[in-house]
């Protein structure tokens, strides 16, 4: 497809503009040492230092809470209104692998029962990508055909070649975007970036610390539900939802209701997490995943198997948050070449 | 009015509240614009998503019939927040529906063989919704011989007593037995456990389907019985009891393995049980 | 430090092989160079997983709730601002004090792992490291690195009050001097200097970006409820919502629910995946309860009960 550049000089312009055309989601810093994703006013308040963000972007397509609907009920007369609260948005500065995570959520909320919050912003969302100039310690998309410089799933992703963005238009979308802000996406001089991209790409490739090889660790999980392993994982578990809540493929929910006692109240849903114990707590008392070894088996077997097995797409992309942001140090890298090992001495 | 929303209830009222035990009431319920009774189009053994306002939504099986009216009913055990205040809610109430959802009892499956029933306690409100259809008018030439065997802990805590001792055993080629745990004033029927009376009831396998749904030790034990008595696991049905809060297979909680109860449940033989992981 | 790590083994074996604990709760190392993992040893054989390095910054009590229960014995590695929880668990009666064999470990210190990692690649492997008094030398296979302890320590390790444990049934390393102890609510002091909006909206910000992923709740050693009122469901006092009013309630219940027993031990702090500055809420508390009932640090003392949990007829009145 088409290929375009930035000036850098320009970005701020143009990013003062979507702020003001949309709702612009983009990189924000906090506090020095933490970086989020939110919505922003203009480019002033936009990190594109950043290496990746604490918290993924999957909150501007899912947010952690979110109204479905509120209700008015007198006794005699029951009103429901839903929540349509849905703007055109612009997430700027995604990284490739969190792109990735919203190809393993669109099915998800895609199917027989299509769930029209999420469908609703997905189909209003423009998202520009942003190539990583840099891998972490804990990154491994490249175990997922993935990389650094990797384009899927972005409308348009942006590379940093020094005073310039190098710009590809993967769809039609992103199309229409590039023509809509054409003053700011130059048609000279891509070419040459395209190469130079190219380069970036290779030598980052170079640059994984982490060889993750996916392959058997599926079948092993086929075979196997009750393996000796998880009895040695689970113990150092905290049960907590660090591992959830970052991973920009997780997408779990609880509902509820929130009333201040009169004839009115609203319905929200928000994330909720596998590791916590009331998550499969029935009202009676029984609960299926009791224990954290079950919870912490069944997270893994989520990633690994389960999300394979229904949406032919993995359940994790290799953003390696969970891995950086653990407290214990429960890495899903060693998890998985300690069950090629159990697959290979079965 | 279509609701182009999945996550969104349709308002219905509470049409009639019927005390079935201590703890079980059922509630008759009918949506606030017929139209949406016309489309709702529920096979048995689906389930659906009730909402309390204010309180949020709980999943409870649909256990009648699509064939005997234009109306929904729930029997509801009140053992949860949602649950007991729904237990306090009168006729003319309103309440939010959505559904249905879920598979359903493979009742095309069914045709042309005989059915033995067996439930426990409240489990027997989603196999109501079954032996009512199998036993309409409109079906009942479909199916053979039909058996209901139905157990509680004592004569209060039967659940459809009407059903039991007058509408049932009415039908043609029908035949209900009922059980309590242990003996009390006035009961003259069996006494002792499900399992054990399946197990003198002594059904043949022979062209019959059983449909097994009650609490998992009962269910434990009359699996134990039911292979003993020489039916195979694709002759036996069983319905799953999972948290749930979507109901259309996206919040995470159900599943089982790959499967989600929501959705690729509730109703599995016991074939495809086996196939499943061991957690639930 | 590695002749710690060894005599660390040493005791861990012989406690398993004479069968004094049936369990060893210790670090290891970790899937990066400059971090370590809970282990739990249950075999004489395995004990060669256990290390000690200045990456040993868990907080190990935690787990000994998950054992109380549970027949055996079980020992510990503790630093000395994990012993005080120790001391605090007994008190607070959540485990026996007869269940444990506390390994007590002298600390000159925990570096930040992240602060390491982002100076020597986390994908080499740690040879040795070396304490130098105010730095630490760090061998790895790719070379060898200097950490100053002022600018690669844990904040919370800077200014501790505990370099030694306070309760240790075995005790390794040689005694560590306290240093700069006086200075530790430093932090605190600035924000009380700030007026009520300015504090207000600190920590509107700060509570803005909370996920409640409960991490802070579910790291704490003194969070021993069998029942989290965050968890439960009726009455829910708090929901799922993430929004800055129930974020607050949560932080602010929190912090006075662990007031008086919170052992200042950093965890909440150190691991919160936003970095929400957990310990100053607690050290707030901490020092007020310092100021007004002369209360040491909870858990510094075994015989110490909290200073909100009794009454004395000395008691200031002031706020009453």
């Amino acid at each position: 497809m088409d290929a375009r550049v930035i000036n850098k000089g320009q970005l701020p312009e143009l990013l003062d503009r979507l702020a003001k055309d949309y709702a612009l989601f983009a990189p924000v810093r906090e506090e020095e040492t933490v970086t989020l994703f939110k919505k922003v006013a203009g480019a002033k308040e936009v990190a594109l230092d950043y290496t990746n963000s604490d918290v993924s972007p999957k909150g501007c397509l899912f947010p952690q809470t979110e109204k479905t609907f509120s209700y008015i009920y007198t006794g005699d007369s029951l009103q429901i209104n839903k929540n349509e609260d849905v703007q055109n948005t612009v997430i700027f500065g995604a990284r490739p692998c969190d792109v990735r995570s919203i190809l393993s959520l669109d099915p998800v909320f895609e199917g027989k029962f299509v769930d029209d919050y999420y469908a609703a912003r997905r189909q209003n969302t423009v998202i520009i990508g942003l190539s990583c100039n840099k891998v972490l310690s804990t990154c491994f998309c490249n175990a997922f055909n993935s990389g650094p410089c990797d384009g899927t799933g972005s409308d348009l992703l942006l590379t940093d070649l020094g005073d310039k963005y190098y710009v590809e238009v993967n769809t039609d979308k992103g199309k229409s975007f590039v023509e809509a802000y054409g003053q700011y996406f130059a048609s000279q001089g891509a070419e040459q970036l395209a190469k130079a991209k190219e380069e970036l790409a290779k030598t980052l490739e170079g640059q994984f610390i982490r060889q993750v090889d996916l392959g058997g660790v599926k079948e092993v999980l086929d075979e196997n539900f009750e393996l000796p392993y998880w009895d040695k994982v689970f113990k150092k578990c905290l049960g907590c939802g660090i591992c959830t809540y970052v991973c920009p493929t997780c997408h779990c929910f609880d509902i509820f209701d929130f009333t201040t006692g009169d004839f009115t109240g609203e319905r929200f849903r928000c994330w909720d997490s596998c590791m916590f114990p009331d998550f499969t707590l029935m009202a009676g008392g029984h609960n299926p995943r009791p224990t954290k070894k079950e919870r912490v088996r069944n997270r893994f077997m989520h990633k690994l198997k389960y999300h394979l097995d229904r949406y032919n797409i993995a359940g994790c992309v290799g953003c390696g948050r969970c891995i950086a942001k653990c407290p214990v140090n429960i890495d899903i890298t060693a998890i998985i070449k300690d069950l090629k090992e159990v697959g290979q001495n079965a | 009015m279509h609701n182009p929303s999945p996550l969104i209830p349709y308002p219905a009222t509470i049409t009639k509240i019927v005390d079935e035990t201590g703890d079980v009431k059922t509630f008759t319920v009918e949506f606030d614009d017929p139209e949406v009774m016309e489309r709702f189009g529920n096979k048995p053994g689906q389930v659906a998503e009730l909402s309390v306002f204010g309180e949020g939504e709980a999943t409870i099986s649909i256990t009648s019939s699509p064939t005997r009216g234009k109306f929904l009913e729930f029997s509801v055990r009140r053992v949860g927040r949602l649950t007991s205040v729904l237990h306090q809610m009168e006729v003319g109430q309103k309440i939010g529906v959505r559904g249905p959802y879920g598979n359903w009892f493979p009742y095309e499956m069914m045709k042309g063989k005989d059915l033995f029933f067996i439930g426990g306690g409240i489990a027997l409100a989603p196999l109501r919704s079954l032996i009512d259809f199998v036993l309409s008018e409109q079906y009942r030439k479909d199916y053979g011989k039909v058996e209901i065997l139905y157990g509680a802990r004592s004569y209060n805590d039967l659940c459809f007593k009407s059903d039991l001792f007058e509408r049932w055993p009415k039908c043609p080629n029908t035949k209900v037995y009922t059980t309590i745990d242990r003996p009390e004033e006035g009961w003259t029927g069996h006494v002792g456990f499900v399992p054990n009376y399946v197990e003198e009831v002594n059904p043949s396998p022979e062209n019959k389907i059983a449909i097994i749904c009650g609490p998992p030790i009962m269910i434990k034990f009359t699996l134990a019985v039911m292979e003993k008595l020489g039916f195979s696991d694709e002759q036996i049905i069983t319905t799953l009891e999972m948290k749930m809060k979507c109901c259309i297979g996206k919040c995470g909680r159900c599943n089982i393995g790959s499967k989600f109860v929501c959705v690729d449940g509730p109703v599995f033989s016991l074939a495809q049980l086996k196939q499943l992981p061991p957690e639930f | 430090m590695m002749d710690i790590a060894q005599q660390l083994r040493e005791q861990a074996k012989k406690l398993l092989e004479e069968k004094k604990v049936d369990l060893v709760i210790g670090f290891g190392e970790g899937t990066e160079l400059a971090r370590t993992t809970p282990v739990f040893v249950n075999n004489p054989e395995d004990v060669a997983v256990l290390t000690w390095n200045p990456f040993c910054a868990n907080n190990l009590v935690k787990y000994l709730t998950d054992y109380s229960h549970e027949p055996g014995k079980v020992a510990v590695v503790v630093k000395g601002c994990d012993s005080r929880a120790v001391n605090r668990l007994i008190a607070d009666n959540q485990i026996k004090k007869e269940k444990v064999v506390v390994i007590g470990v002298t600390c000159p210190g925990q570096l930040d792992w992240q602060k390491v990692a982002a100076k020597i690649s986390p994908g080499v492997r740690l040879k040795e490291v070396t304490d130098n008094g105010d730095s630490f030398t760090v061998k790895t296979d790719a070379g060898e690195y200097k950490f100053d302890k002022k600018d690669y320590m844990l904040r919370r390790c800077l200014v501790c009050e505990n370099p030694n444990p306070v309760v240790a049934d075995v005790l390794l390393g040689k005694e560590q001097p306290v240093k700069n102890y006086e200075e530790r609510f430093a932090e605190v002091k600035a924000l009380e200097q700030l007026s009520t909006e300015e504090k207000s909206a600190y920590w509107d910000k700060q509570f803005s970006r909370c996920l409640r992923c409960y991490a802070c709740r579910n790291v704490c050693t003194v969070c021993t409820c069998r029942e989290c009122v965050f968890d439960q469901m009726k009455p829910m006092w708090v929901s799922k919502r993430n929004n800055l009013s129930e974020n607050t309630a949560f932080h602010l219940i929190r912090a006075f629910h662990v007031a008086g027993r919170c052992v200042d031990c950093g965890e909440c702090d150190r691991i919160c995946p936003v970095d929400i500055p957990l310990r100053k809420l607690n050290q707030k508390i901490l020092k007020d309860l310092g100021d007004l009932f002369d209360a040491p640090t909870p858990g510094s003392r075994p015989d110490l009960v909290s200073p909100l949990g009794e009454f004395t007829t000395g008691d200031p009145e002031e706020f009453m």
